[in-house]
């Protein structure tokens, strides 16, 4: 919104400066983005009257002009041929300036010109560059231009949805008069009502239509509306048409109500009816386009064709035009609902439909019907013969009760009553005191306020907010489990990180039909899609965070940051039965392995398997268990995008809860990711616990312990799992603890056989264990890995 | 020369004591002892003549070879001394490391700056006693819209335009605010949340805008709760996480689910306050809020004449950008590791 401080200056006498003045609107709650001092810069331009006009010898294009500024006549040589003897124009005396321009007598074809008569794109004062602008006849010869066109600021203006009476000058005058308790000078309204005359306007849809007001006017003269107008909509940014016109959108800027007027003879029958749009019906807009409506639509018609679409724009056919003599004034209020759809179907947005979409008051209507004819009858003459108010359902004005412990209560600051009264009068509340209470009527141009908070922001932000003393809440504090869920996710940020894998956060929007299904196995199968997408490749929810780390993968792979190792902790979305859209936390890791082939890749996963490992015990979870995955022989089904031969599932109490493994070559060629990459994703709430165990101390062992090495050579795909449990079995309870050191699968071996190496540990709670005893054990376990698996076992 | 047993300590000790003096190391000089010393050492092989001397004799005899015993131990303990002594003294040349550089410094994981600012903000929030919420990021337009005051063709819509999912008319939370009324359903005040998390609008993405972004959100509700609780607490919030020398501007705003509403901003840290290209007129907008709405108290299931409250919203991905200097919003979501790798 485009405020014109000289505009503004009608309603109220402002002393402050325009900073200050933008910053106390800022802080009553109408940010000013921005001052801007209009573009107006010259100096020495004068009005001159053109008194003649003859032909610049020699040329065709330019001619001279005999123009006075009240003494004797002086030649100019223009090239202009939009003058007549008569007008007065803004002429640019000899030493003058036009912005950088320094403007001098200079000699056309031997004739010399005193200087140059000017355009309105010269002076900045409008765009029209083919002509000289053309004053006010009233101006008078010799006048500096600067007094008909005063240097105007202006203040752009953001106002919240809630306000649109405050997206105009008036409404603006109004809350600078509040805050700087000054005085307001209402625009007069001249009460000449004429006779109702219903059968001009008649509401057929009145779901739509709060009020119509309409007045017909005959014989008036459609002319440029005078300078004085013309400056004020260029300063609110509002491009001059013709008097009609511009007197319809000043009273919009003026009092906030959009206006329209019709050329009343293009209005077949002579009568306006409000209606719905038939479907089908077609209406050729005055932005030249042609509009199929439907039965939604609003339409402003004539007894057969809709003549304007209602609140949106107006129609071609009816509008004011140049030799158009009788107009018909409408300013209604039209349903925000109505007018929000309508401007949403046709995807057109304009002055008016955003201000009705806001919901403005029907008192508006009448007085600016009012206000406008009364404009008209001093700018373009005529008659104003028949009106015609439309109102179904008048408003009915609420009382509001407040007092001054409320406002203490709810501010925090002692506010007194007397001074609540005056802020909320200034602000053109109507106030009854009743002792410390106040019976509050909000004016009739506002509809946002009901409720004595309401009053409570009215009073608050004109007193200032600065006024508020800064309190924190009382002492008491619920208690509850602080963070718990915070202290698991922050655990295992840290030993990712301390793990050398950088926190990635990907877009929670992927592509349905474009994104890999590469997923824990547990994840839903189907995507929930998006109905309205922003783009075809954001038009599904993810169910894994695994593509888009892969993606982030190959995006720093071509940004020659090959190697990087990602980790994301986020919500996924899985299609359900009975939430419809579960949303569990996911945790998940990636690395790229851009060289080194199958044996880095193996290192690589080995390593993810450890960091998960590690988490878990960081979390109290003593052992993580992995189980390898049984890929079904034809279709890989869920674990799709994994190698078959490399990759597991991670265990929890034996169940699966997410998945570890190297990345398909075949996905990775899709990706356009160089090299090899392996991935992780689990449940989170799972694999932390629901936020970590606490853990508990044991008594230490009183007796020594013994190790002893064991080393299992066994052939073919028998998992490491299986034969952990096999010495578990066998080990009995004096195995206290098993771990695997190394495994090994090369030259020193026959093919597919591999050697396997663990360490044992054994002890008792009641006595040192001798070695026979531990002899034994060990030779049970070895008897064992050779029944069930054939393996040679050195110890 | 003493002849005999004397004759024998004598030369022994000359020599034991030469040999002493020259060895250079202590492995040397342990060799020394062993065979000097040692069971089968040349002074036990002395010592072991002493049966043979008369009863006179063998005292005297003994007591010279003790007295050996313990000079030869004594020599050998000083030599290993100075050698020791002279060893650290070289040590400056001898072990001499070049520390003026790190060769393969251990490389840590970076954590997301949307990460590090939440945990700024929860630790914040934490010294004054308030709990994280968490909700649903698929919400239904009650919770989203309707609980909050802003009814189907609302203009707040307008600035809220929303992906809707296939499902039930679900869609994605345009805002963390549908967490308060989560919360205010599932408990009784006194409530004192902060709810961080992502939303989502249909907004082009540019420098400062995406379809998907941060916000954290949070919620008093308590008997007697005023808007100078909210500014002290927004005072509070904003000095802790941009410094104590910033300012705190409040403004009048406007929210559907708050009455009164404020925003809020901190003076710049560029310009402190002056106004620069960074800022508006030397103020940054940090969050908004306001005074819970009685209707919303309501749709909470809490009665608005005994309890009050305020709620305050802010954008994450703002916070992080003023405190970390982000210029671009995009990238928090491209996850490139030249971006990563600096927090
Ligand atoms: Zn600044």
């Amino acid at each position: 919104m485009l405020i014109s401080l000289n505009w503004l200056k009608e309603y109220v006498d402002i002393t402050a400066d325009a900073p200050t003045l933008a910053e106390r609107l800022t802080l009553a709650g109408n940010e000013v983005e921005r001052i801007a001092q209009q573009e107006v810069d010259f100096d020495g331009v004068v009005v001159a009257e053109v008194k003649s006009l003859r032909p610049l010898p020699g040329s065709t294009k330019n001619q001279i002009a005999g123009v006075t500024t009240g003494g004797a006549a002086v030649e100019v040589v223009t090239g202009a041929w939009n003058l007549a003897v008569g007008d007065r124009v803004p002429y640019a005396t000899p030493g003058s300036r036009l912005g950088d321009r320094r403007i001098e007598t200079k000699t056309f074809l031997g004739v010399p010109s005193a200087g140059m008569l000017c355009s309105a794109i010269e002076l900045g004062l409008g765009e029209d560059a083919a002509g000289i602008m053309i004053l006010d006849p009233g101006a008078t010869p010799g006048q500096d231009l600067h007094a008909l066109y005063p240097r105007d600021t202006i203040l752009e203006l953001e106002i919240k949805s809630n306000r649109p009476d405050l997206l105009c000058h008036l409404g603006i005058a109004r809350e600078v008069g509040a805050i700087f308790n000054l005085s307001v000078r209402e625009p007069k309204i001249p009460k000449t009502r004429s006779s109702d005359a219903p059968d001009l306007v008649r509401i057929d849809a009145p779901d739509g239509c709060r009020r119509f007001v309409g007045r017909l006017i005959t014989g008036i003269t459609v002319a440029p509306s005078p300078p004085w107008m013309q400056a004020r909509l260029r300063a609110a940014g509002v491009r001059p048409i013709s008097n009609i016109v511009d007197i319809t959108n000043y009273v919009m800027l003026e009092s906030g109500q959009p206006m329209h007027a019709f050329d009343y003879r293009r209005l077949t029958g002579g009568r306006i009816v409000v209606r719905r749009a038939r479907d089908g019906e077609e209406l050729a807009c005055l932005d030249g386009k042609t509009r199929r409506l439907t039965a939604h639509d609003m339409v402003v018609a004539d007894t057969e064709r809709a003549q304007g679409l209602a609140g949106i724009i107006g129609g071609a056919e009816s509008a004011v035009q140049a030799a158009t003599t009788d107009i018909v004034l409408e300013a209604a209020t039209w349903e925000p609902r109505s007018i929000r759809r309508t401007a949403r179907m046709h995807g057109l947005r304009t002055e008016a439909s955003s201000r009705f979409e806001k919901g403005l008051s029907p008192a508006l209507s009448l007085p600016a019907v009012e206000r406008a004819a009364a404009l008209v009858a001093e700018l373009s003459g005529g008659t104003a013969t028949r009106a015609s108010d439309v109102y179904p359902v008048p408003l009915t004005p609420a009382t509001i009760e407040l007092d001054a412990d409320r406002i203490e209560r709810v501010l925090g600051v002692r506010v007194e009553i007397a001074d609540a009264a005056s802020i909320l009068e200034r602000l053109r509340f109507i106030v009854k005191r009743a002792g410390a209470r106040l019976q509050v009527q909000p004016p009739a141009f506002r509809l946002d306020c009901s409720i004595p908070e309401d009053l409570v922001e009215e009073i608050g932000r004109v007193h200032g907010y600065d006024r508020v003393p800064s309190t924190l809440p009382g002492a008491r504090t619920p208690v509850r489990d602080l963070f718990e869920r915070r202290d698991a996710d922050e655990t295992a940020r840290e030993v990712l990180a301390g793990r050398e894998l950088d926190e990635a956060v990907t877009s929670s929007l992927v592509s349905a039909d474009g994104t890999p299904p590469i997923a824990m196995p547990s994840a839903a199968q189907a995507v929930v899609k998006v109905k309205n997408p922003m783009a075809e490749n954001r038009d599904a929810l993810r169910r894994s965070l695994l593509p888009g780390l892969l993606e982030a993968l190959a995006l720093n792979a071509r940004q020659d940051q090959g190697g990087a190792r990602l980790f994301e902790l986020g919500s996924v979305f899985w299609k359900s039965a009975v939430n419809a859209v579960d949303e569990p936390q996911a945790l998940a890791l990636a690395a790229h392995v851009p060289a080194g082939g199958a044996d880095a890749a193996v290192a690589e996963l080995r390593s993810l398997q450890a960091t998960l490992a590690t988490m878990r015990d960081r979390f109290a979870i003593p052992a993580t268990a992995f189980k390898q995955a049984d890929f079904p022989s034809e279709n890989p089904g869920v674990f799709a995008g994994f190698h078959p031969g490399r990759t597991g599932e991670v265990l929890d109490d034996g169940e699966p809860i997410g998945i570890v493994g190297e990345v398909h070559p075949q996905l990775l060629a899709q990706l356009g990711l160089p090299g090899r990459a392996v991935v992780a994703e689990v449940l989170f709430d799972r694999f932390s616990a629901g936020g970590g165990r606490t853990p508990q101390a044991r008594p230490l062992a009183r007796f020594p312990g013994v190790r002893r090495d064991l080393t299992v050579l066994i052939r073919g795909k028998i998992a490491a799992s299986e034969v952990l449990q096999v010495i578990r079995q066998q080990g009995g309870y004096t195995l206290r603890d098993i771990s695997m050191v190394s495994e090994y699968q090369g030259p020193q071996l026959e093919a597919g056989a591999r050697s396997l190496s663990f360490r044992l540990h054994y002890q008792a709670d009641d006595r040192t264990l001798t070695n026979e005893e531990v002899a034994a054990v060990q030779q049970r376990i070895i008897d064992g890995l050779n029944a069930r698996f054939g393996a040679e076992v050195r110890s | 020369m003493t002849q005999g047993v004397a004759g024998e300590l004598e030369r022994l000790r000359a020599s034991a004591r030469e040999r002493i003096e020259s060895a250079t190391d202590q492995k040397a000089l342990e060799g020394l002892r062993v065979s000097l010393l040692g069971k089968k050492g040349e002074l036990t092989t002395i010592l072991r003549q002493l049966g043979g001397l008369p009863a006179a004799d063998r005292a005297a005899a003994g007591a010279e070879a003790n007295q050996l015993k313990d000079e030869i131990f004594q020599w050998i303990t000083d030599r290993m001394g100075g050698l020791e002594a002279k060893r650290h003294t070289a040590l400056g040349d001898t072990e001499w490391v070049d520390l003026t550089f790190v060769p393969n410094p251990v490389r840590r994981g970076h954590l997301h700056p949307l990460t590090l600012i939440l945990r700024e903000v929860k630790a914040i929030f934490s010294r004054l006693g308030y709990e994280v919420a968490l909700g649903p990021q698929v919400e239904d337009e009650f919770h989203n819209f309707e609980a909050l005051n802003i009814p189907q063709d609302h203009p707040a819509r307008d600035t809220m335009d929303s992906f809707y999912v296939e499902a039930d008319d679900l869609l994605l939370r345009t805002h963390t605010s549908p967490v308060q009324i989560r919360f205010m359903q599932s408990h009784k005040p006194p409530i004192r949340i902060i709810a961080p998390g992502a939303v989502y609008r249909r907004d082009a993405t540019d420098p400062s805008h995406g379809s998907q972004f941060y916000q954290v959100e949070g919620l008093v509700v308590d008997h007697d709760i005023r808007l100078s609780d909210l500014k002290g607490t927004i005072e509070y919030f904003a000095r802790s996480l941009f410094g104590p020398e910033r300012r705190i501007r409040i403004v009048g705003d406007h929210f559907p689910f708050t009455e009164p509403s404020i925003g809020a901003a901190v003076s710049c840290g560029i310009c402190g306050g002056i106004g620069c290209r960074s800022c508006k007129g030397g103020w940054l907008e940090i969050l908004g809020a306001g005074m819970v709405h009685p209707q919303v108290l309501r749709n909470g299931g809490i009665d608005p004449e005994r309890y009050s409250g305020f709620a305050f919203g802010a954008g994450l991905d703002r916070l992080a950008m003023l405190k970390y200097n982000v210029t671009d919003l995009r990238l928090f979501l491209e996850n490139d590791v030249r971006f990563l790798r600096q927090f």
